[in-house]
C-alpha cells in the first residue's frame, strides 16, 4: 500500500536553516547538515529544502551547500529557490537531489517546466503555487515569497502546470504559514479537485491530526510541514521531531 | 569493490555515497578495461528507457556488459531504470532491453484514482528466498518512483513484489542477474541492508 | 597523560581515596594520603547535608518557596536540558515534587540526534515546555574557530557560559525566580582551579581577536549581566543533587525504562563539540582529560573500584570515527591547517583579559550572594580566590 507522504520544509537563509512566519520573521532552527542527520534518525520519508532569499535576491543555488546535504540523506530531496535555467536544475540532481521545486520563475518562464520535465522526467519536477487569501476569502497566487502578485487564479494555473508536464503540485497557503492552525483544507481541496497529478498540502499543521485532515477532508496525496516538525509545539523552542511509522499509519490508515 | 556504471543516466553519487556509508568499496565509471576487472557490477538509472538503451549500446559498453553478466557471471544489481533495462523491452520505448531476465515493463493501465507515477514509500512482500533480500526487516518499505512496472515471465525470477493499483514484480532474480524497482540508496536503513547483502554476495 | 594502567605500578603519588594523583592542579595530600579534593566533596556534603535529613529538609523548603514564589505564574523554576542523564533525571524529580518547570535548552547546532531525541522524549512523557536559543550556526562556528585557533583549553566555554545566560533570560522572560541545575559535587567532583576559566570577557576578547563574524546571535554573559540577573534580577541557583542521594547509574536505568532514554555511552556523544572536546581536543593537545573527575568521583563514592578507575582513566577515550572529519568540515579547515594549529604551542587564559581579578575583589559581596544562593557555592569558590598557577 502506497503510504502518504510525510514531508519536512527546511527553509534555507544563506547557510543556516530558519522558520518563519507568515512569509515574515524568523528563528534559527539550526545548521542544515547537521539537522537533516537528526532527521535521517528519525527515518524521514523525503526532505523538502527551500531557500527563501535566492529568488528575492536574485542569487543562484548554493550548490556547495546542498552537495554537503545530499551526502547525509539516505532519503528522497527536493530544492527549491532561485532555480533558473537548465544547468542549475542538472547541477543539482547531480548533486543528488530527486526533485526540483519551481515556483517564481513558472511565473516568468512557464516552458522552463516543460524543458525540466521532458528531460529528467516529470516526477523530478515540482510546481509550487503559493496562495494568499484576502479578506474577502479572494485566493490569489503570489511570487518572490508572497511579495508580487501574479495575475492567475490558483485553479488554472495549476491546470496549467499540469499541463506544463509538473509531476507534483505543492500548495501554500501563506497566511496560515507558521501558525499551526492547520491547513486551508478549502484551498487545497480546490486544488487537488482541479489536477490529476499528486497534490502535496503545506501552510499550518498544527498537529498530526491536521495532517491526517490534509488527506481525508481535501484528497492531498501527501503532506508537508515546517513548524510542526522543528519546534516543539506552538510558542515553544526548536526540537526537531517526526512522528514514527506507528503513529503514521493510525493516522493515514487504509487510505 | 563495486563497480557503479556510469552510462550518462543516474543518481550515482547516492548510491556511491550509500556504498561509502556501508564501508564497501565502490566507484564510478565509464572505461570498459575497468569494467572487465570488475567482480560486481550496479547498474543505475533514472529517466527513459530509449534514452537509457541508446545511451549504452553506444557508449561502447554493450559488449563487456553482456560479457560480464552473461558469460563471466558476475553478480550484477540493476535498480530502478536500470532493473528495467535488464528485461527484454518496454512499453516505454522502442528499444529492446538487455533481456538478461526474462521479463518484460509494461506501462501502469489507466485506473480511476490511481496516481502514476507510483511514487513515494511502499512496502513489499517476498515471493520466494533470495541472497539479496536476506534477513529483511519486519515491515521493510522501500522508495518508489516510477511510471512502468516490470512483470517476470517465469515466477522463479520474482522475489519481491508490491502493489500499487495492480501487483508488480519490485525486485527480480535470475541467477547471478538482480533487480531493484525501488530505490535502495534512497531508502535510509532498509535500502542499506539490501546493498549490504548485495556485497557480501 | 596517560599512565601505566595498573596502579600499583605507577611512580607518583595517587589519592588513596579517588584517583586525582600529584599532576592535578592545587593537590595536597593529608597523612593518609587522602587528597584535599576528597576532603572538599566531605566538607561540602556535610555542609549541604547531602542525602541526610537535614539535606533533605533544606531542598524541600526550597520546594516550597519556588511554589509560594510561582503563584499565578505559568512556571515557577526552570530547568537547562542537554537530553543528559542529570537534567533528564531532574526533570523527572522536579515533576514528582508539584513543580511546574520551564525547560531550557541552548543549542549550538552541533547536537547529536540522541540529544535532540532524548530531551523530546522525557519531555513528552513529562509534559513539561520547553524554552530554545538556537545560534546561528556560522555565528557558532566562527566563535569555536576562533578559540581553536587562539589555541586555549576552553572551547566548550561558549556553551557553558551561553546555557547560563539563556536560562537566566528565560527565568526572565517569565518571571521565574528558580533556576535549578542538574550539577552534583558527589558525582562529578569539584573541577580543580587553575588549568581551564572562562567568564563573558574572556569569550568576547577571544572572539574579537580572533573570530571575524560579528556576535548577534550567540548570548554572552558580560559581568554587567551576570550581576544584573544575580543581584538585580535576584535569580537563585539551586542544585537539588547537592542535598539529596543522586544515584547516577540507577538515575540512567529509570530513564531508560521509562521514557526511552539512550545513554550515550560516557562519549558525550549528546554534542559533537563536546565529543570532540573531551576525546581529541584535551587529551592530544593540553595533556588533560577530564575523564578523572567522574572516575575519581565514582571511586571516592565506593561506587567504582580504585584500581579500574584508574585502569579506565589511563586507557584511550573513544572516539567516534567520523568526528574529526565533521569537525574539520564545519570549521572548514583543511588537514595541514587542522595540524598546523593542533601542533601550535598550547595557550592559557592567563594571557587574555578576563573578569577573574573582579571576582576576586569581590569576593564578600560574592560570599553573601553564594550564601543567599544566588549564585552556586562552587562559582563562589571557583572564582573569587587568586588561582594558583600551574
Amino acid at each position: 500500500m502506497l503510504r502518504t507522504r510525510v514531508i519536512p520544509t527546511l527553509l534555507l537563509r544563506n547557510e543556516s536553516l530558519v522558520k518563519t512566519i507568515k512569509f515574515g520573521k524568523y528563528v534559527y532552527i539550526g545548521d542544515p547538515c547537521n539537522t537533516v542527520r537528526i532527521f535521517n534518525e528519525l527515518e524521514v520519508d523525503e526532505l523538502i529544502f527551500l531557500d527563501i532569499t535566492a529568488t528575492v535576491e536574485g542569487r543562484a543555488p548554493n550548490l556547495e551547500i546542498l552537495a554537503d546535504i545530499a551526502n547525509e540523506c539516505f532519503m528522497p530531496l527536493g530544492y527549491g529557490g532561485g532555480v533558473k535555467t537548465f544547468e542549475q536544475a542538472k547541477s543539482i540532481f547531480q548533486i543528488g537531489f530527486e526533485k526540483i521545486v519551481i515556483n517564481s520563475h513558472a511565473i516568468e518562464n512557464p516552458v522552463f517546466i516543460s524543458e525540466l520535465s521532458k528531460h529528467f522526467g516529470n516526477q523530478a519536477v515540482i510546481a509550487s503555487i503559493d496562495v494568499r487569501k484576502s479578506f474577502f476569502g479572494h485566493y490569489s497566487v503570489r511570487t518572490y515569497s508572497g511579495k508580487k502578485k501574479a495575475d492567475i487564479e490558483p485553479t488554472l494555473w495549476a491546470r496549467r502546470l499540469e499541463e506544463l508536464g509538473a509531476g507534483e503540485i505543492i500548495i501554500t497557503s501563506i497566511g496560515n504559514e507558521g501558525t499551526w492552525s492547520g491547513y486551508d483544507i478549502d484551498l487545497v481541496k480546490t486544488i487537488t479537485e482541479a489536477v490529476s497529478i499528486p497534490v502535496v498540502a503545506h501552510g499550518g499543521a498544527g498537529c498530526l491530526q491536521d495532517l491526517s485532515d490534509a488527506v481525508k477532508l481535501a484528497g492531498a496525496s501527501a503532506v508537508a510541514a515546517g513548524s510542526l516538525f522543528v519546534f516543539q509545539k506552538k510558542d515553544m523552542g526548536v526540537l526537531i521531531n517526526y512522528p514514527t511509522q506507528d503513529e503514521q499509519e493510525n493516522l493515514f490508515g487504509d487510505i | 569493490m563495486i563497480t557503479i556504471i556510469d552510462y550518462g543516466m543516474g543518481n550515482l553519487g547516492s548510491v556511491l555515497n550509500m556504498f561509502k556509508r556501508l564501508n564497501v568499496p565502490a566507484k564510478i565509471t565509464s572505461d570498459a578495461d575497468l569494467i572487465a576487472n570488475s567482480k560486481k557490477i550496479l547498474l543505475p538509472g533514472v529517466g527513459a528507457f530509449d534514452n537509457a538503451m541508446n545511451s549504452i549500446n553506444n557508449s561502447g559498453l554493450r559488449e563487456i556488459l553482456d560479457h560480464k553478466a552473461i558469460v563471466e557471471r558476475v553478480h550484477v544489481l540493476g535498480i530502478c531504470l536500470g532493473m528495467q533495462l535488464l528485461t527484454r523491452s518496454s512499453e516505454e520505448g522502442e528499444c529492446a532491453g538487455l533481456g538478461w531476465v526474462q521479463a518484460s515493463t509494461y506501462k501502469f493501465p489507466p485506473a480511476a484514482g490511481l496516481k502514476v507515477p507510483h511514487m513515494g514509500w511502499n512496502v513489499v512482500k517476498p515471493t520466494r528466498r533470495s541472497e539479496l533480500t536476506k534477513e529483511l526487516f519486519d515491515k521493510s518499505r522501500f522508495y518508489f518512483v516510477h511510471s512502468y512496472y516490470v512483470k517476470v515471465e517465469n515466477e522463479n525470477n520474482s522475489i519481491l513484489k508490491t502493489h500499487h493499483g495492480i501487483t508488480f514484480d519490485s525486485a527480480i532474480q535470475n541467477q547471478n542477474i538482480y533487480g531493484a524497482q525501488f530505490h535502495p540508496e534512497k531508502s535510509h536503513k532498509f535500502g542499506m541492508h539490501l546493498l549490504k547483502n548485495f556485497a557480501n554476495l | 597523560m596517560l599512565l601505566d594502567s595498573n596502579i600499583k605500578k605507577v611512580s607518583l603519588q595517587v589519592c588513596s581515596r579517588c584517583i586525582y594523583d600529584e599532576r592535578v592542579n592545587a593537590i595536597t595530600f593529608d597523612k593518609d594520603g587522602v587528597c584535599n579534593y576528597c576532603h572538599q566533596v566531605e566538607n561540602l556534603k556535610q555542609q549541604y547535608g547531602t542525602g541526610v535529613e537535614h539535606g533533605e529538609a533544606t531542598l524541600n523548603t526550597f520546594v516550597e518557596e519556588i511554589k509560594q514564589a510561582g503563584k499565578g505564574k505559568k512556571y515557577n523554576c526552570i530547568i537547562g536540558v542537554s537530553g543528559g542523564t542529570d537534567s533528564s533525571y531532574l526533570a523527572y524529580l522536579v515533576k514528582e515534587w508539584g513543580l511546574r518547570p520551564l525547560a531550557v535548552h541552548y543549542d549550538n547546532t552541533w547536537n547529536s540526534a540522541i540529544a535532540t531525541q532524548n530531551i523530546r522524549n522525557v519531555l513528552t512523557a513529562l509534559n513539561i515546555d520547553l524554552y530554545t536559543h538556537v545560534v546561528d550556526n556560522k555565528e557558532s562556528d566562527d566563535i569555536f574557530k576562533a578559540f581553536f585557533y587562539a589555541g586555549v583549553a576552553e572551547i566548550e566555554a561558549p556553551t557553558d557560559l551561553a546555557l547560563a545566560e539563556v536560562m537566566y533570560r528565560a527565568a526572565w522572560k517569565y518571571n521565574v525566580k528558580y533556576v535549578l541545575e542538574g550539577h552534583s559535587f558527589v558525582t562529578e567532583g569539584i573541577t580543580p582551579v587553575g588549568r581551564n576559566y572562562f567568564d563573558g570577557k574572556y569569550i568576547k576578547a577571544i572572539h574579537q581577536r580572533y573570530g571575524h563574524r560579528p556576535m548577534k546571535t550567540y548570548p554572552l554573559m558580560t559581568f554587567e549581566r551576570f550581576i544584573w540577573w544575580s543581584v538585580m534580577a535576584r535569580i537563585r541557583k539551586i542544585r537539588p543533587f547537592w542535598y539529596i542521594d543522586y544515584n547516577k547509574e540507577s538515575a540512567r536505568k529509570f530513564l531508560e525504562r521509562e521514557y526511552n532514554w539512550q545513554y550515550y555511552g560516557g562519549h558525550h556523544l549528546e554534542n559533537r563539540m563536546t565529543a570532540f572536546f573531551h576525546g581529541i581536543y584535551a587529551p592530544q593537545k593540553f595533556k588533560t582529560d577530564f575523564r578523572n573527575n567522574t572516575l575519581a568521583a565514582l571511586a571516592r563514592n565506593g561506587k567504582m573500584d580504585r584500581e579500574e578507575a584508574w585502569a579506565e582513566y589511563n586507557t584511550p577515550p573513544k572516539v567516534e570515527n567520523e568526528l574529526l572529519t565533521y569537525f574539520k568540515k564545519r570549521l572548514g579547515l583543511s588537514d595541514d591547517e587542522y595540524e598546523r594549529v593542533m601542533n601550535d604551542v598550547p595557550r592559557s587564559w592567563h594571557e587574555f583579559p578576563t573578569s577573574k581579578k573582579r571576582f576576586e575583589k569581590l569576593r564578600p559581596l560574592f560570599a553573601i550572594l553564594a550564601k543567599g544562593n544566588f549564585v552556586p557555592m562552587s562559582f563562589y569558590l571557583k572564582y573569587c580566590f587568586p588561582s594558583k598557577e600551574d
